[in-house]
């Protein structure tokens, strides 16, 4: 039986508990779509105001519907593929440098365990969201057919002072838990490649260092979508 | 000799000098002959009243009696009475008669004979032509405006020509109609000689759709004679008057309140005056830009503006653009402009809530202290 709460406070006793132990991807597979599901939930409350902002066509029921399952799908798959798989992958290349032992599965289970604050993470942010939502003022496209009217709806909608607001906490709290499961990633990749804890710290503060100032870059200087700047 | 004698001598006398004397009078009253005829008007209408003078001159050695002087004939209407009183004209003398007479007759030219009774010499019988012409003055439009515009002043000239063989007096022009005013008022022409013309020119300034009626009053002699000519007058739009056109339009929001950019560019023809930007009732105007006043937009002339407002409730925004023409008349277009939808959400203050500051730091608390203690523990 595993203890989620050495997990999260004591990660390195956690992970040396599972060492000699097959790795077992169900946890952190459960761990992992348990922030799918989250990152879906979020992905298709975010939606709602593409439909808003489509509300102004005709069908714009329609495409805000359509709109609000992909999102829902995007973000679903895209939390598995980047947080989880991707992650791991990434720490499985870079621990190679240092010589690393242990097969990718290892490392994909324990890169799964290190998501739960991240899964955390997830839920305050959404919780968040909800908060946020009726605050934004959303522009209202009349013809999708209009690139450059949909391009500057967009632009409008994240400028919207309400919505730069709740980018800017969502940020904050993420890199906050991304730290974390940053924190539990070190031990994990340690223990799954068999490294020395300064060649687990390159392996995964590396990555998600850069993850971060992308993050920090990509929300104080805004999105390039649809072609525009 | 006896009585009887005398009395045949005297008688045998007498016989024979009166007829001497007879013949000695008709040859005076042939010496009696017309020099000038004179008529006024010149040339009659139907129906005109007018004058004929007839001027007689004696140039025998002897003066003539004369018992009678008149004027005749079946369609000219003679007015005036004969001269009946028996009277001598010298000799070498001049002496005139002036009859009236009157024309209720068609088109043509009649010869009224005007007839002088000699005593005891014949008469003298000389017809008079008179000639009647029912040719009116002929008043035309020259030029107009393509449209006319409530409130707005056009140019209309007059051309009144004169087809008559004689001229014809006292014309007066005037324009009139309902809710029409008209500058001047009237124009005396005075004079126009015959096959001649005169152009006068007129502000009219219509205030409904009417008839402009254009009068020409005139006299044929002592006749007054009146024409009118009518000219249907619907107010429209002028096809060179100026148009406002609004483009290059932008509507941003900031807050509550909305700025609307653009350009108004005059695609008319005609200057416009005092060219006044702002928006319309369904919207609220807010400062800075209530009004935009532009000022004066010459034709293919242009000018950008802006003007702020607050909108709820709506979805579009009538910008009205209120301009001057020449004249002073206001004229003002609306243009209707859709507001780039926005779905209604409460703006942020700019400031963190709270809330969620302290959400932020606990976390941040919270995570740096299990990162810690996490690695303490080693």
């Amino acid at each position: 039986m595993i203890n989620l709460l050495d997990l999260l406070v004591h990660p390195e006793r956690f992970f040396s508990a599972l060492e000699g132990k097959e790795p077992d991807l169900k946890i952190p597979a459960a761990i992992a779509l348990a922030g799918a599901v989250v990152a879906a939930v979020a992905g298709y409350a975010q939606s709602s105001l593409f439909s808003e902002m489509f509300s102004g066509m005709g069908g714009g029921a329609g495409v805000g519907a359509f709109i609000g399952i992909m999102a829902a799908v995007g973000a679903f798959f895209g939390f598995l593929v980047i947080w989880w798989v991707l992650m791991a992958g990434v720490f499985h290349v870079i621990s190679m440098m240092f010589k690393g032992s242990g097969n990718f599965t290892r490392t994909l289970a324990n890169t799964g365990y290190g998501l739960l604050p991240t899964l955390i993470g997830s839920v305050i942010t959404t919780l968040i969201l909800y908060t946020y939502l009726p605050r934004i003022a959303v522009p209202v496209i009349r013809n999708l057919q209009d690139a450059a009217a949909v391009q500057k709806a967009m632009q409008e909608m994240m400028l919207d002072p309400a919505m730069k607001e709740f980018t800017q906490v969502s940020m904050a709290i993420s890199i906050l838990f991304l730290v974390w499961s940053a924190n539990i990633w070190i031990f994990g990749v340690r223990q799954a490649r068999g490294l020395t804890l300064k060649q687990a710290c390159i392996t995964v503060i590396v990555p998600v260092t850069i993850f971060i100032l992308y993050m920090v870059y990509v929300t104080f200087s805004g999105f390039s979508m649809l072609g525009g700047a | 000799m006896n009585h009887r004698c005398v009395l045949f001598v005297i008688i045998a006398a007498m016989v024979a000098i009166i007829p001497v004397s007879a013949v000695e009078q008709q040859t005076a009253a042939a010496q009696v002959m017309v020099t000038n005829v004179t008529l006024d008007p010149l040339v009659f209408m139907t129906d005109d009243t007018g004058t004929v003078t007839v001027e007689v001159i004696n140039n025998g050695a002897q003066s003539v009696a004369i018992s009678r002087v008149t004027m005749y004939d079946e369609k000219i209407r003679v007015q005036s009475r004969a001269y009946d009183t028996t009277m001598y004209l010298g000799a070498g003398n001049r002496m005139t008669f002036t009859f009236t007479v009157s024309a209720p007759v068609p088109d043509g030219i009649y010869y009224p004979v005007f007839s002088m009774d000699f005593r005891d010499a014949g008469y003298l019988r000389y017809p008079v032509k008179l000639q009647v012409q029912d040719k009116p003055l002929k008043v035309s439009i020259l030029s107009k405006p393509d449209v006319f515009t409530g409130g707005k002043k056009e140019q209309v000239e007059v051309l009144v020509g004169n087809p008559r063989d004689n001229g014809v007096s006292g014309v007066i022009v005037y324009p009139t109609g309902e809710g029409i005013d008209a500058s001047p008022s009237s124009i005396f022409i005075g004079m126009i000689a015959p096959d001649q013309s005169q152009k006068v020119n007129f502000s009219i300034t219509p205030r409904q759709s009417t008839t402009l009626e254009i009068h020409v009053d005139y006299m044929n002699g002592i006749n007054s004679h009146a024409e009118v000519i009518r000219l249907p007058i619907d107010l429209g739009k002028s096809k060179i008057r100026a148009e406002p056109i609004l483009s290059n339009i932008q509507i941003e929001r900031s807050g509550n309140t909305y700025s609307l950019t653009g350009d108004v560019n005059n695609a008319g023809l005609e200057v416009a005056n005092a060219v006044v930007i702002t928006t319309g009732d369904s919207v609220v105007p807010v400062d800075p830009y209530r009004k935009y006043v532009v000022g004066t937009l010459q034709p293919d002339d242009f000018s950008a503006f802006e003007v702020t407002f607050t909108a709820e409730g709506t979805d579009r925004v009538p910008v009205e653009v209120s301009y001057k023409d020449n004249d002073g008349n206001l004229y003002t277009t609306t243009t209707t402009i859709d507001i780039p939808l926005t779905k209604p959400g409460a703006q942020g203050t700019g400031e963190f809530p709270i809330v969620i500051i302290a959400v932020i730091l606990v976390c941040a608390a919270v995570i740096g202290g299990i990162v810690w203690y996490s690695w303490r523990k080693r």
